[in-house]
């Protein structure tokens, strides 16, 4: 399945309270997921950070799935998330550039994970920084070909934040006859002279936060 | 309640939740609510909360999924009140 997802929650913008409440992360997780926070290697993310994590992973895996089955529904809890990596030692870095891009994750500390949705196993990676949580959900463990780039921008306007997350992905592609569009059903999509290409994009913005994912 | 009473309770309970001020003063039922009211999907679950403590209602995983637009958020709200007068 050629496809990507992603996702950036702004962790200055979650409400800690709610999120600790549960008829609210009973909504994103399952009672098997909230238990994992109980394990000892959790001991440094904060239970609202997690409770965003698995929400970035499972909205990655939906915005994967979205792009191959058209009529799919976002239901959290129907999205599992199993096996998480955490590095060892993990604590939650500040983010001290304006703007991060790579290729692959190869020697940056992510937290990775196994997403199931039906009969569907895909896998996450995903950066945590004080500030955010951005994650990318592909069809194998490989990520080696999966473009990203994260982005902090000076307004949380939406239509702001559309059009610079656009900008960047355009700047990162280095190819300015490109222009990113979206499909009938709200899915982004390049185009070149008015063509769609064959390479799976993903776009996400919160608050101050934008993100792309896409594969070659 | 009638749809159109849930329909205007409910566009307060959204509201905080929107930028789209304008699309808001012209919500109906086809609307969605993160296409046209450009609600973050992460605001999805403070609806639900809010829509719950607003109508003393319990709207488990099943229901959310559908209140993707308006007029489905009324059908569960309203199937939910239904229930609880029974």
């Amino acid at each position: 399945m050629l496809s990507t997802g992603n996702d950036i929650v702004s962790l200055n913008a979650i409400d800690v309270t709610r999120t600790k409440q549960p008829n609210f992360y009973s909504k994103i997780l399952t009672p098997t997921e909230t238990a994992l926070h109980h394990e000892p290697r959790f001991a440094t993310i904060p239970f609202e950070v997690f409770v965003w994590l698995l929400w970035s992973i499972k909205e990655s895996a939906f915005k994967f799935l979205q792009r191959i089955y058209a009529d799919i529904l976002f239901t959290p809890v129907k999205f599992e998330v199993s096996e998480i990596q955490i590095p060892f030692g993990f604590t939650l870095p500040g983010f001290e550039a304006i703007k991060l891009t790579g290729i692959g994750f190869n020697g940056i500390q992510t937290i990775r994970s196994t997403v199931k949705f039906g009969d569907h196993i895909l896998y996450s990676s995903s950066l945590i920084y004080q500030e955010f949580i951005s994650t990318i959900v592909c069809g194998t463990k490989d990520f080696s070909e999966i473009h990203w780039g994260i982005k902090r921008i000076d307004s949380e306007e939406i239509a702001i934040q559309s059009a610079e997350v656009r900008a960047f992905l355009i700047d990162n592609l280095n190819d300015n006859n490109i222009i990113i569009n979206k499909n009938p059903l709200g899915i982004p999509v390049i185009l070149k002279d008015n063509i769609e290409l064959r390479i799976p994009v993903s776009l996400s913005h919160h608050e101050y936060y934008i993100a792309y994912s896409f594969q070659l | 309640m009638t749809r159109q009473e849930i329909l205007n309770e409910l566009k307060k309970v959204i509201s905080p939740y929107t930028t789209n001020k304008e699309m808001l003063a012209q919500i109906n039922e086809d609307t969605d609510l993160l296409k046209d009211l450009k609600i973050n999907s992460a605001n999805l679950v403070d609806i639900i909360i809010d829509a719950e403590a607003k109508y003393d209602i319990e709207i488990d995983y099943d229901e959310a999924d559908k209140m993707m637009n308006v007029g489905s958020c009324i059908d569960v709200i309203s199937e939910k009140i239904g229930q609880k007068q029974q």
